[in-house]
């Protein structure tokens, strides 16, 4: 037996190999593809036991009735797109530079202070939402999507400093030598060497960031009334009142997840390097 | 004139992450400092307004002879505990299938990014639907394959209710660890693979020889980062049961959001807030003790 195929394993092993994919396929993409399903069947043709997919039940009606019914809908996902893409902005535009600082310049307690922040990442949203919620209330910024933006900075901002830390590290050091005999300043090396090449870490903290913000749901409940319901919310009360309509149900939740798994598959690779690795490296 | 350079490449440090710093202090340090003096008062929110009377460790007593934050405890125990040892198996074995020839197709990656990108919110209401006890798909699949002759509701009693709870969050949570394992898997030198095959070694004790030694840093940091995640599940238990029934899937994240927002005690919330913030520090410093890098001896 030669290494490799030491390593592919016999045909029992292959076998083993193969019903275990089949398995996990099914186990993950079931779920997906019966939401996607029940999007587009008509109400009769879904609570038909088996449920009923000849091509005539196919419909679009439950997204246009949904898109018609609810203004709430529309009104979440806008206010979910300026609060996902204000916090993401404002986590990029402080973490950034932050993260570099602590990665290449000779900040006092460098690693320290990375892992402290790395640490407020694991915070429990619970630990920190009481007291904010008092003083946001008596700033009266109750229900404002720049407030709920800002306070999506407790996790977005962690997350952004310690995926571009990770990266900034790697950075062969020669590259700020040769920018600093070209007579470049630190401002100038990190606005025009180094955030060119970093691109790639860094579309893959935005996208993070973004999906993380879009989903989040315990800060919405707890810090909107109605003008500044994001999506999750809107979506929460929809299972409640419309219980029955699983179609439309169903059609409102693809709506809300469309975005963010388009973005996750298009930047998968960049993700789950930045991430994966992220958390696994000291 | 190296001091000078140093001296100025510090300073720029410094006004790097300052910023940073001031904003993380606003809206995580103060935020956790204010908390732990609110569970030493008695907070009410009445008409608007918020009074505020010192009660030392009033709350903190109350706790203890509260039977619904014992019972919150034991779920969160009994939830956090499964939670973490079925998402560590099961994402063990996705990733050792798909670090396989035959699972490398970058297919499967969408398939693992996928559920991640699905807000939770989402994902409970998908499965509210799957779970429904007069249309739901999975009564439906059940009873055509014999396994139930009656449809049931599965949400309907305490511990089906809480054990559906664990099976649709360890099904949201296993795609994200499985990525972390997988990415450990791909760290394994293959000379080390090598070397048991030229040793007589069979898979099996090559995997538990080689694999498992080198992943077993891997799998900590899994562990405890999967028991913080655990630790804050919440939205699935807002749509799909409220705590209910019979306070059967209280966790303790959403005892404290009950006590707080429902029942305007926002003192006593915070008592039960400081608790879950407790159990994530003291896991949190084991994670950072985990990552913090050591001089590595023996090592080349």
């Amino acid at each position: 037996m030669t290494f490799a195929r030491l390593q592919q394993g016999g045909p029992p092993r292959q076998a083993i190999v193969i019903l275990g994919l089949v398995l996990f396929t099914c186990w993950s993409a079931g779920p997906v593809i019966w939401l996607i399903l029940s999007s587009v069947l008509e109400q009769k043709a879904l609570i038909a036991q088996p449920p009923d997919l000849s091509p005539q039940n196919f419909t679009l009606d439950n997204f246009s009735t949904v898109i018609g019914a609810a203004a709430s809908l529309g009104r979440g996902i806008i206010n979910s797109l300026i609060v996902a893409v204000f916090s993401t902005a404002l986590a990029l535009a402080l973490g950034a530079p932050a993260a570099y600082a602590l990665a290449r310049l000779p900040v006092p307690r460098a690693d320290n202070i990375s892992f402290l922040i790395l640490a407020t990442q694991m915070l429990p949203g619970i630990a920190i939402a009481i007291p904010l919620f008092i003083l946001i209330s008596r700033l009266g910024l109750i229900d404002n999507v720049l407030s709920l933006g800002i306070v999506y900075l407790s996790f977005n901002l962690p997350i952004v400093i310690w995926i571009l830390r990770g990266f900034f590290l790697g950075i062969p050091a020669g590259i700020e030598k040769a920018a600093a005999i070209d007579g470049a300043g630190i401002f100038a090396t990190f606005w025009h060497i180094i955030l060119p090449i970093s691109l790639p870490p860094l579309s893959a903290a935005a996208v993070f960031a973004f999906v993380e913000a879009w989903n989040e749901f315990f800060f919405a409940l707890i810090l909107t009334r109605q003008q500044a319901q994001t999506t999750p919310l809107v979506i929460a009360n929809f299972a409640g009142q419309y219980q029955t309509v699983f179609g439309q149900m169903m059609a409102a939740a693809v709506i809300s997840v469309a975005p963010v798994i388009l973005l996750a598959i298009l930047f998968r690779n960049q993700i789950i390097r930045g991430f994966a690795d992220g958390m696994m490296k000291g | 004139m190296t001091t000078t350079v140093e001296q100025r490449r510090r300073r720029t440090g410094v006004f790097f992450v300052a910023p940073a710093l001031l904003v993380l202090a606003a809206i995580l340090f103060y935020p956790i400092v204010d908390s732990i003096l609110l569970a030493l008062q008695r907070v009410q929110l009445a008409g608007g307004a918020v009074t505020q009377e010192w009660i030392g460790l009033g709350n903190f007593i109350r706790l203890f002879s509260d039977p619904v934050f014992w019972r919150a405890a034991l779920n969160t125990a009994y939830f956090s505990g499964m939670e973490v040892v079925l998402v560590t198996l099961i994402s063990l074995g996705v990733a050792l299938l798909l670090n396989h020839p035959l699972g490398r197709s970058g297919f499967f990656r969408i398939l693992l990014i996928v559920p991640w990108a699905i807000a939770p919110v989402a994902n409970a209401v998908l499965w509210k639907w799957i779970l429904n006890a007069n249309y739901g798909i999975l009564n439906g699949l059940l009873k055509s394959i014999g396994v139930i002759d009656y449809y049931q509701v599965w949400l309907g009693t305490p511990f089906s209710a809480l054990n559906f709870l664990l099976i649709v969050d360890v099904w949201k949570s296993v795609p994200f660890v499985a990525l972390l394992m997988l990415a450990g898997l791909q760290r394994v030198p293959q000379s080390l693979y090598r070397a048991a095959y030229m040793d007589g070694a069979g898979p099996w004790q090559s995997f538990l020889n080689v694999t498992l030694p080198t992943m077993r840093g891997v799998i900590a940091v899994a562990i405890v980062l999967q028991t913080i995640w655990s630790l804050r599940v919440f939205d699935l238990v807002f749509v799909l049961t409220r705590g209910g029934p019979a306070d059967a899937t209280a966790l303790l994240n959403f005892l404290a959001y009950r006590v707080t927002f429902n029942f305007l005690d926002l003192g006593y919330g915070s008592a039960i807030a400081n608790v879950i913030f407790a159990l994530t520090f003291v896991l949190a410093a084991l994670y950072v003790w985990l990552l913090w890098p050591r001089d590595v001896r023996g090592a080349r």
